[in-house]
């Protein structure tokens, strides 16, 4: 094996961050290695390429890796109080491959929790660092929606429409007019006119379950298109066992797994990882080694802490007419942030959004309502095509407790422990949960419903698995610095969900993409000190 | 968002706990295709065609789950998943143990009303996994199945085929947003003094 750097930038991971770092970096010139544990998805497989696709969604696309068993997943365990139900995809374009579109900024406030509201941290950077970042993402990959939210700052128009709202969107409309709140078409990252070589959406509905005609944004369609023609040389079903590290305690490479299960290296000059929120602690801890013997770039003892998924819900309104719920995106069509920012009023600090979608799909509506028997059709036909759902996302404060660490009674496929999350609901999450119901039981009540039931509290939807490795100032209490550089390790840069001090109300993924463009920048213009 | 759960008691799926739930992901088994018993032979084939037909019943319109090849398409899981054969098994036997019991015939015999009965007794007393799984594993194959979404459209005004083909929707109207734009702004200024890059 060569002992030279082959590339200027390693990046270990081809999702929403590691796609959007491979592409801006390799822009610019950089010769860039990506190395992916897993595969392109064959997209004649999505699940919404067929007709059974609820039932594909639960067997090959389970969102849940303990259930779908791809070569490349690994365990996930959950314990604690609030045990994580963990969804996450290894596969190119992460776990994008499996979300539903929701891509909101941060507000201002979001990176400033601890100056404003006194619990958590600080972001070590502002909302107008990164808004030009959230710009430049809007455009890479089309968002949908539409400036001059009052419930933010001034921004430049959005490159797409916003998705039609459908009956559903109309209904909510209705609520949040009558109640007098705030309300706006939500930014989905989804093509709603063709856009880049890419076709409108033609509301199939339910995102999460691939989007067949590739109007859903997902990093496999964004980002990796323009990175592999600029040369980014992406290495699929690589599995990395650990971080290189030279004499000099610079990061020289990493060694992994090929698809044949024979060890290999890649070398550069800077190493970034974007594993996620469960995976880049995984890496980090697995590269232990006599310099840094609990876990790489962990000389805060914080690597694996403060693992946080959102406080999240749905209530569901029962209508008495028909709402049309089979058509539209599934992400949410409207959405309010009247309880975003902290209100001294109520028992809890921080807020929450709620976005709008149509409702339940049949077979999923069937295993939540629909008793086996002779009361099954009548208690189903009452219910389909006549419910709306409300999705309900609140911040979760970080908590040194809610961890995840390795398993090793669990191994994956190639011998490399499993992961296993801690995690339990503070009691500030818990008031603003049960206040998030309340309210998204208010609005759906004001919009016409006879009747709403909600999800509570549980399970913990792990969709969002963030502050893992977080960003600071300070190396005793973060593990990168403002630009995702790892205080211990010049040339190594953690650069996904794990690295957000704290976690906002909403859906993370279009932060996390500016966050890696700018660090990608500053990778660039910091080369020759890397 | 997940939301292929189902609403209370719930648990998360765990790497270490044995769970019908946790060995399907790999048992690709298409809906509506036609097939055969694999794994039954016909006498327990019979029972859970009976099984699934009393989950789902003919109503409303629509076939029984088991004149929908529900029951097949749980041997078919099973013929891809052999973990799961010895719970199934072993709850059909019991089943079977109840009918002859109870009904003094077995339970492809019996009428609607009775094996529904029946049925309610084994969810009390048998394996309540089996059971679940049995259920899961029926609506699956009935939701799943051209058929019966076809025949949810006329009933329910559901599109059944609507999300694997879409179609048009009135653009979003901006003129909804009057009163909103007219709101005062509703985001929290961040002082320069605080933290900050």
């Amino acid at each position: 094996m060569s002992r030279e750097p082959e590339a200027d930038v390693l990046v270990i991971g081809s999702g929403a961050s590691g796609a959007a770092l491979c592409n801006r970096l390799s822009g610019y010139g950089a010769k860039v290695v990506c190395l992916e544990q897993g595969d392109w998805v064959d997209r004649a497989r999505l699940p919404k390429a067929h007709v059974d696709w609820e039932v594909r969604g639960r067997r090959h696309w389970a969102a849940n890796p303990n259930v779908r068993r791809w070569p490349a997943d690994y365990p996930v365990g959950s314990d604690g109080e609030d045990p994580i139900d963990v969804y996450m995809y290894n596969a190119v374009g992460g776990s994008q491959i499996g979300f539903a579109g929701n891509y909101w900024r941060f507000a201002p406030s979001d990176f400033r929790v601890h100056s404003l509201d006194g619990v958590a941290v600080d972001w070590p950077l502002t909302y107008e660092d990164l808004a030009p970042y959230y710009t430049i993402n809007e455009a890479e990959v089309g968002v949908a929606g539409l400036a001059g939210d009052p419930c933010g700052p001034e921004r430049p128009p959005l490159p797409n429409p916003p998705a039609p709202l459908g009956r559903p969107g109309e209904l909510l409309v209705d609520g949040y007019e009558k109640l007098g709140w705030y309300w706006w078409p939500t930014e989905q990252s989804i093509t709603t006119e063709a856009y880049r070589g890419r076709l409108a959406c033609d509301h199939r509905g339910w995102c999460t379950f691939g989007c067949p005609r590739g109007s859903l944004s997902t990093a496999d369609l964004t980002y990796w298109p323009g990175a592999l023609k600029n040369g980014v040389d992406l290495r699929t079903n690589a599995r990395v066992r650990e971080i290189m590290l030279g004499a000099d305690g610079r990061a020289t490479g990493a060694r992994y797994y090929d698809k044949d299960g024979f060890i290999q290296e890649a070398r550069a000059n800077v190493v970034v990882v974007a594993c996620g929120g469960l995976g880049t602690p995984r890496l980090l801890k697995l590269s232990a080694s006599p310099a840094h013997p609990d876990g790489l770039a962990n000389s805060s003892g914080l690597v694996g802490k403060n693992l946080m998924v959102h406080v999240q819900s749905f209530a569901v309104g029962h209508f008495k007419d028909p709402v049309d719920g089979w058509r539209g995106t599934w992400g949410g069509t409207v959405s309010t942030r009247q309880f975003y920012e902290t209100d001294p009023s109520r028992d809890y600090i921080r807020g929450f959004i709620m976005s709008g979608c149509p409702g339940w799909s049949p077979l999923n509506l069937a295993l939540q309502i629909a008793p086996w028997g002779s009361g099954h059709h009548a208690a189903f036909d009452e219910r389909i095509n006549h419910e709306i759902s409300l999705y309900m996302c609140g911040e979760d404060l970080p908590e040194e407790s809610n961890r995840v660490e390795l398993d090793w009674d669990h191994l994956d496929g190639f011998g490399m422990p499993g992961v296993r999350t801690h995690h339990a609901l503070n009691e500030n999450s818990r008031r603003l949960g049960a206040d998030m119901i309340a309210h998204g039981r208010q609005v759906l009540e004001a919009a016409g419903a006879k009747s709403v039931r909600d999800f509570g509290l549980a399970p913990i939807w792990g969709w969002h698995l963030l502050g893992t490795a977080r960003m600071g100032n300070d190396p005793k209490t973060s593990v990168a610095d403002a630009f995702n550089r790892a205080h211990d390790v010049p040339n190594l840069f953690i650069a996904d969900s794990s690295s957000m001090p704290t976690s906002g109300g909403v859906n993370p993924s279009s932060t996390i993409q500016a966050l890696a463009l700018r660090c990608a920048d500053h990778i660039w213009e910091t080369r020759r000190d890397s | 968002m997940a939301y292929d759960r189902k609403q209370g008691g719930h648990q998360v799926a765990q790497a270490n706990r044995p769970d019908y739930r946790l060995e399907v992901g790999r048992a690709e088994v298409p809906v509506g295709v036609p097939r055969g018993f694999a794994v039954l032979d016909p006498a327990r084939a019979a029972t859970l065609r009976a099984w699934t037909a009393t989950l789902i019943p003919s109503a409303h319109g629509r076939p029984d789950a088991g004149a929908l090849g529900a029951a097949e398409y749980i041997d078919a899981t099973l013929l891809k998943v052999p973990s799961l054969r010895p719970a199934l098994l072993h709850a059909l036997e019991s089943l079977e143990r109840i009918a002859m019991t109870k009904a003094k015939k077995p339970f492809a015999d019996c009428d609607n009303d009775v094996r529904e009965q029946l049925l309610r007794q084994f969810q009390v007393e048998g394996d309540a996994d089996a059971f679940s799984m049995v259920s899961d594993f029926t609506y699956e194959a009935y939701y799943g199945h051209p058929e019966v979404l076809a025949a949810l459209e006329s009933a329910t005004g559901w599109h059944g085929l609507g999300p694997v083909t879409g179609g048009p929707m009135a653009p979003f109207d901006a003129k909804l947003l009057n009163r909103v734009k007219s709101l005062p702004a509703r985001w929290r200024h961040v002082p320069s003094e605080t933290g900050g890059s």
